[in-house]
Parts: C-alpha cells; structure tokens; sequence
C-alpha cells in the first residue's frame, strides 16, 4: 500500500470524527436530564450553590460555546473532565481499556482457534456429520441473546458446578504488580502460572460469551471461502501433481481460504469492542462498555463523547487494518 | 415525450416471476430444514395476531398470591399457569405469546423503515453518483462508526422509552446496511445495456432508478433485510434488557429475560422461558433467511 | 518423639496457621458500584462515602444505632446558636506517619464549603453539604471553632458525612492526585483501586482505635480488606453463596430464603432511611381536590405490597419521616385499604366513573409500580405506568415552582440523617427542591423554618409532630414504606452490623 494511500484513509478520519463528535453533542444537547440535578440527589442545596455546581461543570454556557470549546480542547489532546470522576476522561477512559481490549482479543483468539479448524473441516468434509453440526453450532451462535446465554453459562458454570468464579478479573491473592495491565500477559511476564491460570478462569465466561457470535460468523465465512478455493484450478492441478492432500489444503488452499475470514474478523473486532457492554454487565467485568452505559444515565457528557469518538477512531483503524490484510494476503488485489 | 416506456421493457432481462423466481422457490423448498423454519417462523406470526385467543390469561393480570409460582411440573405448580408466573404473578405463558407481537412487531418495523430508507439513498448515491454519492457516502461511514448499541442506547435516552422511539433507535443506523448492499449493486447495474437503453431514451433518472434498476436487485436486498431482522429481535431484547424497551405493562421478551435475571438463582423458570421463545424465533428467521440466500443468491449457488 | 517427627508436627502445623491465617484475614465486600474517587472532597456518591469512610475517620461518626459520637474530635459543644467548638484529639497520626493537627481539620473543612477551594477556581460538590458554615477559627492547639452564618443545629448530625483529610499531603498531590492517592487517618489503608474492580485496603497498624464511644478502640480487627465490584445483584448473592465474598449489600428480598437456608451465611437487616411514597400532582386539576388525592390513598394495600413484593422487609409509613427520625409523629391518622371508600370518595368529587391517570417510574421499581397500578385500576383509578430515566423524572417533577405535568410519581427520598429537616424541607416545602407533589401550605413552611432555627430539641420535635400531622390531613403525597436494607453475610464474619446510613464500617469487623 502506498504513502499516499495511508495519508487519505488517514485524512478520511477527519470528517468521520468531526460528525460523529457532532451527532454525539447534538444528541447530548437534546436528551432531558441535568447531571447536576442527578449529583445533588437526595440533599437540601440553595440556588446559589446549584449554579455554582453548574459552573463548575462549563454547564451555564450555551450548548453551540460549549461544542467549539470541546472542539479546541480536543484538538489539544484534552477531552474535559468526567463530572462525577473529577479527573480527565481520558484517564478515566484508559483505565478502563486494558480489561475491555483483553476481553475483546481473548474473544477473537477464541473465535479464530475454533472457527477457523471448524470451518475448514466442515468444508473438506462437506454434507458430513461435522459440516452439519457446524452449520448448527454457527446458527446457533448468531442467534442466541448474549446477555441470555451469559446468565445461563453463569448458572451453569459458576453457580451450578462452581467452577469458575462468577465476577472480576482475578482475585486478590493473585494479583500481581501491573505491568501492560493485561492481565493474562503480566502474570506470566511476573511467573506467576497460578495468577495466570487464574485470571484465565475469570475471562473464560465473558469471552465465550462475547466471542460466541463472531465464532458463528466466522465458521460460516470460512467454510464458504474453502469451498469455493477447493474448487479452483490450482488446488486440483496440485493434487494432480501427486502432492499429499494435506499438503495442498495447508500450503495452498488454506492461505487463500483464509483471507476473507481475517478481514471479516477485523471489521467484526470493532463491533466486538463497541457491543460488550451486556457481556460486561453480566459478569462485572470492569470494563469501558459499561462505564458508558453508566455514563450515559448520568449524563456525563465528557466521557460519552471521548468514548464514541475512542470507538470511531478505532473502527476505521480495523477497517483499514482489514484493508492492509486483505492486500497483504492477497497479492492479486490492488488497492 | 409521450410514448410510454412499456413495450422498451422486452427488450431487456425481465424480473420475470415465472423462471428464476420459481425456480429459486423451488430450490428453497427442497431445503427442507429451512422450509420447516420458515413455518415455524409463520407459526409465531400466527400466535402473534391471534394472541388474545391463544394465550390462556390476561398476560397483565396480576395477583400477589402467585408471585414466582413454578411452572406446572414442579413441586407448587398448577396447570392452570404451565410455565409458572412472574414477580407479580403473570402467566408466564401468556405473556410470551403476547411479547412475540412486540419482537415481531418491532423486527418487522424496523427491517421495512431500514430497508425502504436504505434502498431510495443506496440507489440514489449507486446511480446519481457526485456530490449525492459524496454525502451518502459520509453519513454512511459516521453512522457505521458508532458502535450500535451505545447510539441506540443514546438516542433511546434523547426520545423517551416507547414502541416508536424504539423503532427509530433501531432504524436509524440499521439502514446503513441495506444502503451499502443497494448502492454496490446499482453500481454495478447502472453500466448494464438495458439502463443505458432506457437512459438514451430519455427515460428519467427516477424512472431508471425505480423501475429499471430496483426490481433487478431486490433479492439480495430482501435476504440481507431477512438475515437483519433477526438481528433487530436481538437488538431490541437487548435494549430492554438495559431498561431501555417498551413501556409495561407489554410485554416484552427481552424485559422478561432482563427482569428475570435477578431471580435466576431460586426461580428460573422467569427468564429462561422468554429466552428460549426468543433463540427459537430468531434461530427460525436465521435458517429459513439462510436457505432464501443460497436459493436466491448466485454465489451461493452451486 | 524423634526429630524427624518432630519436625514434620511442627511444620504441619506451620502449615495450617498460615494457612488459616492467610484465609482468616481477608474480608471481602461484594458491592453494588465502584467508587468514584477517592477524594472525600470531590464526589456526591453515597457508594463513593461508603468505602472512602473505612479509609478516611472524620471529626465526627456515628454507631451502628444512630447515635453520634465524636471521633476525630474528643468532644464537642455548642457555644451559640452559630458557633460550635471542636477539641481534636491528640496523638492520631495519618497513614504516612505525621501527625493530625488541628490545622488539618480547619483545612479539612475549608476545602468542603469556601468558595473555588477545590483548586481550578473549583468549589467542592459537597459544599451544600456543610450548610451555611462560614469560617473556621483555630482557638489553640487542640480547639477548633466553627462559626455560622446562621443558625443551623443540623451540623452534628452532617459532620459524619465528611473525612479529614492531610493538609501537607493534599498541597503536596493536588486535588488532581487525590482522586487516587490516599493518606487518611482511618482504620485501613489503600493498597490498590482496581477502577471498576475492587479497592483493596490494609489495616493501618498505627490507628489511634477510632471512636472512644464505640468499643472497642483498637486497630482494625481484619488484615485486609477488599471492595469488590459486582453489579449484579445475581451475582452478587452467587458470589457470597460460593464463598467468594464474606458481606453483600443490596440483597434482595427474594434471595434472603436461599442465602438463610445456607448453612453457611445469614441475613442480617437494618432498618433504612429512604421513605418511598406516590407524589400526586396537586398543581393539577384533578389532584388539587382533596377527596380525589385520599381516594387514591385508600386505594392502595400496603401491607399487601410490603408483604408479597418488599417479603416483610419494609415497614409502613403514614407520614414522610421514617419512624425510627427525630420528631416523627406516631400519632397519624391511618388511610386504611377501602377500594369501595375510595371509589365513593371519587364519585363525591365528581367522578362516579373513576378516573384515568399515568404513573411515572424509574425502571428499578417498575415491578412495584406495576402492582400498585392494578390496587389503583381496581378502585376506580384507572393507571397506566410510565418508565422513564430517573434523570428525566427529576426534571419532569422537581420543578421547583415551574410548571408541573403529570397525575401521579412513584418516588422516594433518602434521609440518612435521620434528621426531618432532610427530608421534610425539600419534600414539603413550597416550591423547595423535591417538592414533586407541588405542595403549599404556608403553615408548613413556617413550621419548617422554624424547625431549621429551633435550638431546643423538645420544641424542634413539636414543630415537626405538627408539621408531619397537617401533612397527613392534606396527603400531598400518599405515603408508602420505609424499606430495610438487607445484607448477605458469612457466618465467618463477627463484629458487624448493617448501620441505617448504608456506611459499611469494618473497623471492627473480624473474620473466624
């Protein structure tokens, strides 16, 4: 891919930001609620000390001022402060990123390992038992509500069986001083096999459950891309060259039939990213999905609209990762 | 100009019901799996319209006294309530026949507004191209860039809960996808023969676009809208599991499941049973829409 | 005995008290919502006070039963109706080892109420809080004195609701770095704050022992401490069934059976301080009659609801204050369930035919709304229940004296204090802050002022018993129940209660 092919997807952000910010603020600006009203509660305030709270917070600006001053701090690297927190959003936004980017990968690692060997056998062995039960399993996965499905891995798993604990990323015995604040990555960087089994045990549900979906969708796309491979010319003028079956399907066709389920899994790992908020509802995992629901009922403006600005620069990344991918892969493609 | 475009329309490849519509119905009815779902897809219909003479009780009667009555089987079940009653003593059962009307009610609704607004600005931006392309284009990929269920849920708090708002929550970025579908395929039709015929005919843009194009990429935009659709259910089950569905005391089997939740330890039988109608809906359109895409789409035809 | 054995016996032994000590002393908290800072100064959360108060001591608390009692402070008196004095104890130091002064406490305070003391030009959100406090005076070494502004005998009963705070440590960390660091002089210390995770305390070894009216005044009895985070409150009851967690809070009521019937964890209650009650909109036409708003009252079972929603853990108010408040009436009159009263007391205003009204709610209570709607539709009053935000409520019925749409508001308004001034000024007042019911009556409001000025603790409780009495005769509102707050907990946990003010205090808390 050339340079000037990176600046203008690059440059192409720019007004995908600018409208979403703006259809963010607008929607703020028309959603009844005052987060003021919501802070004060329960308690006895004079008028004065409203309006000074209301200061403090840039509310008593009007809402056209308030969106340029957003707009030039943004520009600089600042995105305000979270009402309630009292810190900038942007650390309270990156706190909670390394729990939800882990969940997120794990989900994907999970889809890719079974959907990709799923998909590929159900292809080889078309119309067989395995095909079938592929095809079940993966309409099963789009079909079935994620909030529902994790409740009943929580009955079944955690509560039932007590296998595996019910919330959290690991407990505190087997905490370990942060380091990428992966969890997964940091007890094995500190060697600690048990913490990390541990911390394995508290993502398995969540990650079945968010990952589910995806798995299903890439079974699917990759089952359709061997198929249509295994028929090319290529595939049987190897076979006729005498090389092993198993040879040709993981040499040749494999690599091609691949390149359709990494860009789907790209693109899908933004939806991934944007839809976990049920999934981390469910297990209170201490995620950003969540942090913005919550954000959203308080009418904490700041961190809603550097949160779906965080996931609009993210989605087109993926998307432009799938784009590179797919060119990568794929040699005949031109972009 | 005065001549009618009528008798022009032979000379092209026709939308003609009676080859490949048929013989892609009839590929459909040989997958018999997706046949059977597609009946029972219609079977929900069917319980949805005539819920009032199906359902056994008033689904919003409520009685104190039958608070988390287990369903029939279980020690202080009664068959009078087959699946046991909710928190405030509703038949269960009732209540899912009455809360298939809202899920397909709001499936439907959703898929026709997305579909309808998706299909006039897909055409529009696939054959007008320019600055119409340009702007389409944008908003497409702004709305694509906001994760789904945080702008519904956004836009759910700006309207107000409601069947309508719901729709409209939904509907506002579900459109994208039939609008990406649309405007692909007119792309590609737009540069065909017959379009080019019409086009030196003189044969206005709105013309070609709603009579010459539209009626030759319907089907790949009615098994995306049908694959959607289930998504939609989801969607909206999902929305009310957040509190954010339709007001009580309807019915809603997403409410149910999210409302039964906090008594899934002792008594489960209160968000199990709306989940189950829900996978069993949704698995139904999946495999039936499934089987419409291999019969009606060429790629999927071997 | 061999040495070999000898040895074996002695390390088996090892073994399991380390074992059983590693195990005894970590008290985990399953909790609803995580903090939202760790600056006492800077939130309005009550959730955020719960676990910041196991770090932070404040000049005053109080015990498990209400009563106040002096912490921070060794004692304290009121000197005029606007100036209180505080002697602060000596010797408490904070957890990074220097001494509490009474500079610290004067910081303390002036960082709460004075104006853009929060840095930034920022005043505190918990400003309100501390009322019309004026100024701070240091008297000498170990007196502190508070002056008002006006008269204002709440103020004992609002210190426990703030945490003192280092003055040198915060100059030196910024309002900025107290979100997240802490030197308190409470019984733990933080160890970690996992965002939306956990907050992990140690116990602070140095600890002067906390209140000397709350025995016993020692170090924290637990080594460990940790808030863990669970939402949901189905996981949360999982998570204490398993053993994962020793104390949870919120329980609900329909999983008290199954948390009883375990052998190993119980039930414990307390009665809390949130009055939930229907505003009626007595700016409408419909509502501004009298006989239509006591229809609705006696419309409504109470004790059928308590006892089959709420299982018993609730108790049934006939007026605002909950009965366990200073000055709550006992005498009030009694609307008693009577569909057919209530019916006839429709038709006396003019609607033989019953009426159509909406009833506004937030989703958590959607359920209980739902029952009182058919009480309502089976007397006459046909009601259709509205979910909405609460953040929408709020601004749809707490006017404030602007117009008010609406029939009916399925609210409720806490009072941890346990103080009528809370509670009743913002709800009964003309046009205060949570008047949702639109109520006027201007004798109420005098009693309500002078309530707010009255220094003699008899007379106070009079003017309230009659307040609260007019209040019943006129039923701005129909007056529901005060519901229990009700707490899962380990029968390994000793030395701790559920306090009315939701506080978690795990001072003396011990795990067995």
């Amino acid at each position: 891919m050339s340079l000037t092919r990176v600046i203008e997807r690059l440059l192409q952000l720019i007004p995908v930001l600018l409208g979403v910010s703006l259809i963010v603020f607008i929607m703020m600006a028309f959603t009844p609620g005052d987060p003021v009203d919501i802070m004060i509660g329960d308690q006895n305030v004079s008028a004065e000390q409203e309006a000074a709270m209301r200061r403090d917070l840039g509310l008593d600006r009007p809402i056209h001022e308030r969106y340029v001053i957003f707009l030039g701090n943004a520009v600089q690297g600042d995105f305000g402060q979270s009402f309630y927190h009292r810190r900038p959003v942007s650390e309270v936004i990156v706190e909670r990123l390394p729990a939800t980017i882990e969940l997120t990968l794990v989900a994907l690692l999970i889809a890719l390992f079974t959907s990709i060997p799923l998909g590929v056998i159900a292809a080889i062995k078309k119309n067989s038992w395995i095909d079938r039960s592929a095809t079940v399993f993966s309409l099963l996965g789009v079909s079935l509500p994620g909030f529902w499905f994790g409740i009943l891995l929580l009955m079944v798993f955690a509560v039932h069986f007590n296998l595996l604990p019910v919330s959290g990323r690991i407990s505190y015995s087997n905490q370990v001083e942060p380091i990428t604040h992966f969890l997964l990555i940091d007890t094995l960087l500190r060697g600690r096999l048990d913490a990390f089994w541990e911390a394995l045990k508290h993502i398995l549900l969540p990650a079945i459950t968010l990952g589910l979906p995806m798995t299903a969708i890439l079974t699917r796309v990759t089952r359709t891309s061997m198929l249509e491979v295994l028929r090319q010319d290529y595939v049987t003028f190897a076979e006729a060259k005498g090389l092993s079956r198993r040879k040709v399907m993981f040499r040749h066709a494999l690599k091609n039939a691949l390149i359709p389920t990494v860009s789907v899994a790209a693109i899908e790992t933004g939806s991934l990213l944007g839809g976990n908020m049920i999934v981390e509802t469910v297990f209170g995992w201490p995620g950003l999905g969540r942090l913005v629901v919550e954000s959203i009922f308080v009418r904490n403006y700041p961190l809603v609209q550097a949160a779906v600005l965080f996931y609009a620069v993210t989605y087109v990344m993926l998307n432009f990762t799938a784009d590179i991918l797919y060119t990568k892969l794929n040699p005949r493609v031109k972009l | 100009m005065t001549t009618s475009f009528k008798p022009l329309r032979t000379g092209r490849p026709k939308f003609d019901p009676n080859s490949i519509f048929w013989r892609n119905m009839q590929t459909f009815a040989n997958n018999r799996l997706a046949l059977f779902c597609a009946f029972v897809v219609l079977l929900f219909v069917f319980i949805s319209i005539f819920a009032p003479w199906i359902a056994p009780h008033d689904p919003n009667e409520t009685d104190l006294f039958r608070r988390l009555q287990p369903p029939a089987w279980k020690d202080g079940g009664t068959w009078a309530h087959v699946l046991g009653c909710d928190a405030l003593g509703r038949d269960i059962l009732s209540r899912i026949i009455y809360g298939s009307r809202v899920s397909i009610f709001i499936g439907a609704a959703v898929i026709l507004v997305a579909t309808t607004i998706g299909t006039l600005a897909g055409l529009a931006a696939g054959y007008l191209r320019g600055w119409v392309d340009t702007v389409i284009s944008r908003v497409v990929d702004i709305l694509l860039a906001f994760p789904y269920l945080i702008f519904a849920i956004g836009l759910m708090a700006m309207m107000g809960p409601g069947l309508g708002n719901i729709i409209l929550a939904l509907a506002y970025k579900e459109w994208v996808i039939p609008c990406r579908v649309v405007r692909g395929e007119t792309l590609a039709t737009r540069e065909q023969e017959y379009v080019e015929a019409a086009r030196a005919l003189g044969a206005s843009d709105r013309h070609i676009m709603l009579k010459e194009i539209l009626p030759n990429i319907l089907s790949p935009v009615v098994v995306v809208s049908t694959i959607r659709m289930a998504h939609v259910i989801i969607l909206e089950a999902s929305l009310s599991f957040l509190g954010l569905g339709v007001q009580p005391p309807t019915a809603s089997w997403g409410a149910m499941v999210a409302d039964g939740r906090a008594f899934i330890l002792e008594s489960w039988w209160v968000s199990t049973f709306p989940g189950v109608a829900i996978l069993l809906l949704v698995l139904a359109i999946n495999v039936a829409s499934q089987g419409l895409r291999d019969a009606f789409d060429p790629r999927f035809q071997q | 005995m061999t040495m070999f054995k000898k040895a074996i016996a002695t390390s088996a032994m090892l073994l399991m008290t380390a074992g059983a000590s590693l195990s005894a002393q970590e008290l985990r908290i399953g909790f609803s919502r995580d903090a939202d800072t760790l600056d006492p100064a800077n939130h309005r959360n009550r959730e955020t006070q719960t676990i910041i108060r196991n770090i932070y001591d404040g000049i005053l608390t109080r015990d498990s039963s209400m009563n106040i009692h002096a912490e921070i402070a060794e004692s304290y008196r009121q000197v005029s109706p606007t100036e209180y004095d505080f002697v602060i104890r000596q010797g408490i130091t904070f957890h990074d080892g220097s001494e509490l002064t009474v500079e610290d406490v004067k910081f303390t305070l002036e960082r709460l109420f004075k104006e853009g003391a929060m840095g930034n030009g920022q005043t505190s959100p918990r400003a309100s809080l501390l009322g019309p406090m004026e100024s701070v005076e240091i008297l000498d070494d170990n007196t502190l004195r508070v002056h008002l502004s006006e008269p204002w005998p709440l103020l004992p009963a609002m210190l426990p609701f703030q945490e003192v705070v280092s003055k040198a440590f915060v100059e030196r960390v910024g309002t900025s770095g107290m979100a997240s660091q802490v030197n308190g002089a409470g019984p733990f210390k933080l160890v970690r704050w996992n965002r939306g995770e956990s907050v992990i305390m140690e116990r602070f070894d140095d600890y002067y022992g906390g209140a000397a009216g709350i025995p016993p005044v020692e170090t924290a009895c637990v080594e460990r401490v940790i808030f863990q985070v669970i939402p949901e409150s189905a996981s949360r009851v999982a998570a204490l069934l398993s053993g994962d967690v020793h104390i949870i809070s919120e329980l609900p009521t329909f999983s008290v059976n199954q948390v009883r019937n375990n052998p190993n964890t119980d039930v414990m209650t307390v009665n809390g301080t949130r009055s939930f009650f229907i505003a009626m909109n007595n700016e409408s036409d419909l509502f501004s009659d009298l006989k239509v708003r006591q229809a609705v009252a006696h419309a409504i079972n109470k004790d059928l609801i308590v006892d089959r929603i709420l299982d018993g853990y609730a108790t049934s108010i006939d007026g605002i204050l909950s009965p366990d408040a200073f000055g709550k009436n006992h005498d009030l009159p009694t609307y008693d369930y009577d569909p057919a009263k209530a019916r006839a007391l429709l038709a006396e205003a003019g609607y033989p035919d019953g009426i159509e009204v909406t009833m506004d709610v937030e989703g958590a209570f959607r359920d209980t709304a739902e029952a009182i709607a058919s009480l309502l539709t089976n007397a006459g009053i046909r009601t259709r229940v509205a979910v909405s935000e609460g953040a929408i409520l709020t601004q749809k019925w707490r006017t404030q004296g602007g117009e008010k749409s609406g029939d009916l508001y399925f609210s409720s308004w806490g009072n941890g204090s346990l103080d009528p001034h809370d509670i009743f000024v913002p709800t009964h007042r003309t046009n205060d802050r949570g008047n949702s019911a639109g109520y006027a009556n201007p004798r109420v409001d005098e009693l309500l002022d002078a309530g707010a000025a009255e220094l003699d603790v008899e007379r106070r409780a009079a003017i309230y018993r009659e307040a609260e009495a007019i209040a019943a005769a006129d039923v701005p509102y129909v007056y529901l129940w005060v519901p229990q707050d009700i707490y899962g907990v380990s029968n390994r946990v000793s030395g701790w209660s559920p306090s009315p003010d939701s506080r978690i205090n795990l001072h003396n808390a011990c795990l067995n």
